[in-house]
This record gives C-alpha cells, structure tokens and sequence, in this order.
C-alpha cells in the first residue's frame, strides 16, 4: 500500500484563542478504510473539512500522491477526487434520485436540453456498479434516511471521487440500519476506494476501521492498526490521562426529591427514530446525579426537553413538586438554573458587554434589576452585581463594559456560572460545563459544583467525561440511543463498568 | 472611537471615488463639492432647509435600525410611511382642532397608520408564520396603491390637474420659528425616545440581545413573540410619523408620489449606521446635507444631481466594505499573534 494522502504539521487557529489543529500529521493509505477519533472539540471535523476544501488552513501541508495540492473549494477537491458527506443530508427533496445525482453535471443534447433517458441510465448503471439497490426513479422525499444517505454518496461516486470523507455517517442511522452501510463501505474499500470517516462510536470504529487516527484537542495521539487495538485503549487514548483527578464528592447524605421527571418521550418528526425512550429519574437536595453518555445519544434532546425548547411527545417535570411539563422557558427558570456546553449560542452573547450578559434571566425574576415597575433597567445594580461575580467567581478582565468574546473560554464560562448560580434556584443542570476548558478552569468549575451541593440544591451534570464523572458524582445514570440503560451509585461501579454501558448499551452489560 | 475612524475613512475613499468620477467626465471635483456643500450648509436657511429634509431619513432610518437590531426584518417603511401620512391627512381633513390639540392629535394618528400596517405583517407571521421581510415588502405595493386610490377618488381636490388631496386644516400645519421647521424638534424628541427604550429599558434590553442571539435570550426566559410583535409596532409607529410629517411640514396634503424614496433611502441609512441609533441620526442628517447640496451643485456647475445617489451609494459599499474588513484583518492579526505564541 502507498502514501495516497499526507498531511503534514496542520495548524488551524480560531481567533481570538482556539487552536483547533496544532501541528498535526497524519498520512492515509490507498484503499483503506481509516477512522478519525477523537472528543468533540478534538479537530476531526476541522482536519477534514481543510482537506476537502472547505477552510483553509494557517500553516502546513496536505501531499496527494505526493504533490503538494491547495483547494480553494470543495469543487476543486472533487476534481481531485476526494469528495465529503456531511452529518446533515444535502439533497433537494422534491428531485427524484437521478436527478439530485446528475445536478451540476447533466449530460445535455440538443439546445442544451437535459438528456433525460441518458442521465437515467448513467445513474442505474452507477447504482448497479456499487449494488446499491436504489431506484433512480424515486423521490427523494420518499426515501428513509439510510438511503438519502447512500444517495449522497452515490452522488459523490458519479463524479468518480476515489477518496470518501464521512463525517459521523451513522449519528442519523438507525441500529438496524448501519450494518447495510458497513456492508457498502468495505465493498467500496475493496474495489480500490480511500475511506475516511469520523465517529464517536468505538465499537464502530473498531467493527469497521484498517487503522484508526486520535485526536485530542487539536493534537494528534497516534495513528494505530485496529486489530492492535481495544476500545478500552481507545478510550483512553481519546480522553487522555495526564490529570488524574481523585473523587472530591462527599457523601453528604441527600435530601427531599427536587426533579421528578417521569416516561419523558421523544420521537424525530423527520427520521422517526426515537430520540428519547421513557426516561424516569429523580435528583434529590445535595445530590449530584451525572448522565453518561457518548455524545449523540439524546443528551441535547433530554437538555431541550427539559429547558423548554422542544416539548416532550410524552412524560412529565416536575420541580419540588410544581409540574412544570407545558411551562414557558420564563416559568422553569424559576426553578432552573442552567449552564450549557454551548457558550457562544445558548450561555452567552458574545457580541454584548459582560454587564448584559449577567443580568439576563435576573432581569425577569428580580424585581431589584429594575426600576419604575420593571420598566427600565437599573445599571447601576446590574453594575455592582456584574462586580461582585466578577469578585465572588475571581473572573480575569479588564472592564465589565467589554464584549463577553472578549474572555477566555474558563473566563466566560465563570461568568455564566455566576449568572446561573446567583438565580438560587432549587435545580441546576449542568450540560458539559468544563467542555473545552484548561485544566485549572475545569478544577475550579468541579469546586464550584460541589458549593452548589452544599447549598442543598439538586443537580444534574451530563458529561462525556468519565473522570469528571467519577469525580463529583453521587450517582451516574447511563443514556445509550436515546435510553437510561443504568442507574448507578458512583462508589459502587468503576469506569470501564461505565464506559463499556456508555459504548454497548444495557445488552453488554 | 474606533468606528468613527472606519466610517470617517470610508466616507474620505467614497468622496475620493466620487472625484475620479467626475474627473472622467470633465467637471471639476473640488469645484463640485464647494458647489454641494456650499448649498447645504452655507447660511442658516439652507441648514434649516438641510434639518427638515433630514426628518423622514432619521425616522425611517431609526425605524429600520431598531428593528434591524432587535431581530425583525421590516422592509415595510415606505407603505407604513405612505399609510401613516395618509391617517394624517383624513384627520387634518375632517377635524379641526386648535393647534396646541391638533398637531399632537395629527401625529398620534400617523404613528397609529403606520403601526397598523406593519401590524398586519406581525399577525401574518404569528398566525400563518409568515416571514415580515415578504409580507412587509408586499404590504408596500398595496399601500402605494390604496393611497393613490385614496387621492384619485375620495380624498380628491375637485379641478386639481393630478391626484391630490385639498390642503389639511391650518391648525395641523406644523409652525415655523423663522426657517426652522418643528418637525425637527418632533424628529429630535422621538429619536430621544427611542434612544431611551433602545437602551434602557428592560425592553429595548431584550430586543438588542434578541436580535445577537435570540436562543441565548429565549434559554434566558425573553419572551420572543411578545417582543417581536412590540418591534414591529413601534418601527412601524416611527415610519408613520415620518410620512404624518412630510404632510404636516410640507405640502400640507397628500400629493402623488409623496415621499417616494425616502423611505428607502431611510433603510440605507440604517444600514450604514450598522443600525445603532445614534450613528442613524447622524448619517441621517449627513445624507440630507448630500441629497439638500445635490440642487445646488446642478444650479452652480453642471454636474447633474444624479452624481449625489452614486455617492450615496458608493459612501454605503465603502463604509459597508470597510467594515467587514477591518475584522478580517484584526482576525488575522489575532490568528498571527497565536501562531507565534504556539511556536514559541
């Protein structure tokens, strides 16, 4: 096998301080099946998309059969043969195979009139080369989303790509479904095509994968033969052991049940494929409660659900016994403090100064922000207040005035967490909150979190960090495809015991 | 201080830009823009001329920029401009009242004609979900002609020549102090207004981080809807009383083709200030120095008045432009900064 692909010393950087490729090096082989992964945040997508063309990158190079290339865009990525499916389906429903395959490349006759019969019987070939069984006559919109998929890459073989990039091709699949892709993906390795695909699935990886690359925050960990390799090992590698963490929860014995959530259902109006399945738990007073999970197992949905952004098909919340189920978002923040993995869409507004940023939500439920009967707003407490979670959670920055972009990441992040833990409410969740963090930041958080446990208040943390888990934890329940397939008592499991529930399900277990 | 210095250069590069123009076509530059500027701003009648001009630019410009700001996107001035100066025609028309009454009577009434317009679109979007930028944009068309019919038809001054409407009651008129119309005062009163509800109210808060990240807002507990619907009856509200004012310190009635670019020109504006408030009321009055002088450069020179709308336009692509690259290169400045501290 030969060096078809070698990307040498790639830095890409997010201003004003993400590094989100740091000299990485990687080189694929003619004709294998090679598997990117790596902890969201990692760099997978970002070293794929500057190899397809999509973004550029700050130094390095990328060598294609040894020449140095540079795409400007995608389409030149094409031309040379390398072509990308992304997480989300990009077809026109209302065309109908064939044609969404043939768009931008029509074979045409006369007065340049689409040459239908031609454009069918090209695409039937195609589908027939690959046994794909698809036909080409059929809608888009007719079709389950394994096929709009295959359609996708059907599409890219049309333009006789030889190297496929697939980024997370199974987050849209259903369990039943992902065997047949499997199935397609090596029968395309075997007739001489490159493979890459990203995941977070090490099972999948491991089923399917010639050699599997890590990424950890930007940085490449090895690059490794899967048959010399367990998913345990993997999983190590993914998360890294430089900081050893001891568990720093006491067992402070846990009150009164705060949330109540009972048979929470949710099911895709798009895929129908069930994106939460009868999820029933409780969080008591000066209980942390962690949900494991690989990422892309229901946890954004059970986070929208929850706060209010999408309602449930079925199941009920309730906070210190007020239901809460069909509440505005204003009603449950009453009892719901909230701090997002996302701080530059939902736990911030990055382009507002750090004094806006802390009052909202207290602006609704404190009477003392406002003044003229909660007309206009009162500064010079939102001020003081902004002062004195700037103190409290010991914030780094120049000037409450200044745009909240203007932070660090462990900085903005401290400042949300002040915003959320100053609202008093009975409840907090917690989705990811050391997500993209430095070390110290990360300490600082768990600290923080463990104030709140002794403040009485109930708290949820859903994590894709195990050793965060373990850390600060009383109990860890296990969400794998959308289910709670474990309910655990933190001192009484162990991490491989998690992490194979977390990659397997409850039928591993 | 930073964005003073990028609008101040990009007006210097559009007027430079102007001045190739005209070099190509034989005039004079400086010849041209003595002639502009001279008209506009020479004696206190003609700034006074230059301020009453400014007053349906500011408000259009204030209505597009608040709700540019705060999320929706009203592209409905001109019909809203055109139904609130018709609300306040039919009022000086068929009430008179004594003018400490009349003229605040004649201006709520515009605000309520251009609030219903821009209304409708806000109950189209909460009913049937319809996006405002079309609803808005059609809800123009049929305003431009149901007040045409208005004046054709049942507001129609018997042996006029063209379609208009008789001049309203006295007591609507707005007063002049010497050269200087009131209107202005009106103008400067409600761009104070909404100065204050744009940036000190609890309101105006939602709406300014509504329109950055209405997810964070909405996670925050910011009602969106409620919010929405309040935008659009308040920018509406603002275009309607620019029109209200055009008939109340101009012609005195509704004449065909009223107002016919101000309102565009208004979101211009806006869009030129970015959409903040003060920089609305400066470039507002700006644009008017430009559109008053535009006369004066024809009379003076023979540079056709026509030159003052490339130089708009050129002023906008260039302020626009160099906005967006200042933040390309202050990102690669940043990305240069980072690179050197990974390697080091």
């Amino acid at each position: 096998m030969s060096e078809l692909i070698e990307i040498r010393n790639l830095v890409k950087i997010f201003p004003p301080n993400v590094i989100a490729l740091n000299d990485v090096s990687v080189y694929f082989h003619e004709g294998e099946i090679h598997a990117l992964i790596g902890e969201n945040g990692a760099g997978k997508s970002t070293l794929m998309k500057i190899l397809y063309g999509m973004q550029p990158a700050d130094s390095g190079q990328i060598l294609i059969n040894g020449k140095t290339v540079q795409f400007a865009n995608p389409g030149e990525a094409i031309a040379a043969r390398i072509g990308m499916v992304h997480q989300e389906i990009l077809l026109i429903n209302e065309y109908t195979v064939w044609e969404n395959v043939v768009l931008g490349m029509e074979p045409v006759g006369l007065f340049h009139r689409i040459d239908r019969d031609k454009a069918r019987q090209q695409v039937r070939t195609k589908i027939d080369e690959f046994q794909f069984n698809l036909d080409p006559d059929a809608r888009v919109a007719d079709l389950s989303v394994a096929a709009r998929q295959k359609v996708e890459i059907l599409k890219l073989l049309f333009r006789n790509v030889s190297i496929l990039i697939l980024d997370e091709p199974t987050a849209v699949l259903t369990p039943q479904e992902i065997p047949q892709l499997f199935d397609e993906l090596r029968r395309l390795r075997d007739d001489g095509h490159t493979i890459l695909f990203i995941s977070h699935h090490l099972d999948e990886v491991i089923e399917l994968s010639d050699r599997i690359t890590v990424l950890r925050k930007g940085q490449k960990v090895a690059t490794i033969d899967t048959k010399d390799v367990t998913e345990k090992m993997l999983a190590e590698m993914m998360v890294g052991r430089e900081v050893i963490f001891d568990k720093i929860k006491d067992g402070i014995p846990p009150g009164v049940a705060v949330l109540d959530c009972q048979n929470i259902s949710l099911r895709s109006p798009i895929t129908n494929k069930m994106l939460l399945q009868n999820i029933s738990f409780q969080v008591h007073a000066s209980e942390i409660v962690g949900i494991a999970g690989v990422e892309g197992n229901g946890q954004l949905e059970l986070v929208e659900v929850m706060m209010g952004l999408r309602a449930a098909d079925q199941g009920s919340l309730k906070i210190n016994g007020s239901d809460l189920s069909g509440s505005s978002i204003l009603e449950r923040r009453k009892f719901m403090a909230f701090v997002s993995q996302d701080r530059s869409r939902m736990g911030a507004c990055l382009t507002a100064s750090i004094k806006e940023n802390v009052i909202m939500t207290h602006h609704k439920l404190n009477s003392a922000f406002t003044k003229s009967a909660g007309f206009i707003l009162d500064f010079a407490h939102a001020a003081s207040f902004a002062e004195q979670i700037r103190k409290t959670f010991d914030v780094q920055l120049n000037s409450i005035e200044d745009e909240m972009r203007s932070l660090s990441g462990g900085n903005q992040q401290k400042v949300i967490l002040g915003r959320e833990l100053s609202l008093d409410a009975p409840f907090v969740l917690l989705d990811q909150p050391t997500r993209g963090l430095d070390v110290g930041s990360i300490e600082y958080v768990h600290h923080q979190i463990i104030q709140m446990s002794h403040d009485n208040r109930a708290i949820l943390l859903i994590s894709a960090d195990l050793e965060e888990l373990f850390r600060i934890t009383d109990r860890i329940l296990v969400l794998h495809r959308g289910e709670i397939v474990a309910d655990l008592v933190t001192d009484d499991t162990n991490i491989t015991e998690v992490g194979y529930l977390m990659l397997e399900g409850a039928d591993h277990a | 201080m930073r964005n003073f210095i990028i609008n101040l250069a990009g007006i210097l590069i559009a007027f430079l830009l102007g001045a190739i123009v005209m070099l190509f076509q034989h005039y004079n530059p400086v010849e041209t823009y003595g002639a502009l500027f001279g008209y506009s701003l020479e004696n206190m009648y003609s700034f006074m001329t230059v301020l009453k001009n400014a007053v349906p630019l500011v408000l259009t410009g204030l209505s597009a920029s608040v709700a540019f700001a705060s999320g929706p996107v009203n592209l409905g001035q001109p019909g809203q401009l055109l139904i609130g100066a018709l609300f306040a025609t039919i009022g000086g028309l068929y009430v008179d009242l004594p003018a400490p009454l009349m003229i605040p009577f004649l201006i709520l009434l515009s605000m309520l004609g251009g609030a219903i317009w821009s209304g409708l679109a806000g109950l189209m979007k909460q009913f049937f979900n319809m996006d405002e930028y079309i609803t808005t944009l059609m809800l123009n068309m049929i305003a431009d002609l149901l007040t045409f019919w208005a004046i054709s038809f049942p507001l129609f001054e018997k042996k006029a020549n063209h379609p208009q409407t008789p001049r309203i009651f006295r007591s609507g008129w707005m007063p002049k102090i010497g050269d200087f119309n009131t209107s202005v005062i009106v103008m400067l009163l409600a761009f104070a207004v909404v100065w204050f509800i744009f940036y000190r109210t609890v309101s105006g808060y939602e709406w300014r981080i509504s329109g950055k990240n209405s997810l964070f807002a909405r996670l925050g507990g910011v009602q969106i809807e409620k919010n929405y619907m309040r935008v659009m009856l308040l920018t509406g509200a603002l275009a309607g009383l620019s029109g209200g004012l055009i008939i109340m310190a101009g012609p005195h009635r509704f004449i065909k083709g009223l107002g016919a670019n101000y309102a565009w020109d208004g979101i211009m504006v806006s869009m030129v200030a970015n959409n903040a408030i003060v920089g609305t009321l400066l470039y507002g009055i700006f644009f008017s120095i430009l559109q008053t002088g535009s006369l004066g450069m024809e009379l003076v020179t023979q540079v056709p008045s026509e030159l003052v709308t490339v130089l708009q336009a050129v002023i906008v692509l260039v302020v626009v432009a160099s906005r967006g690259y200042f933040d390309m290169i202050l990102k690669q400045i940043l990305t240069r900064r980072k690179m050197k501290e990974r390697t080091s």
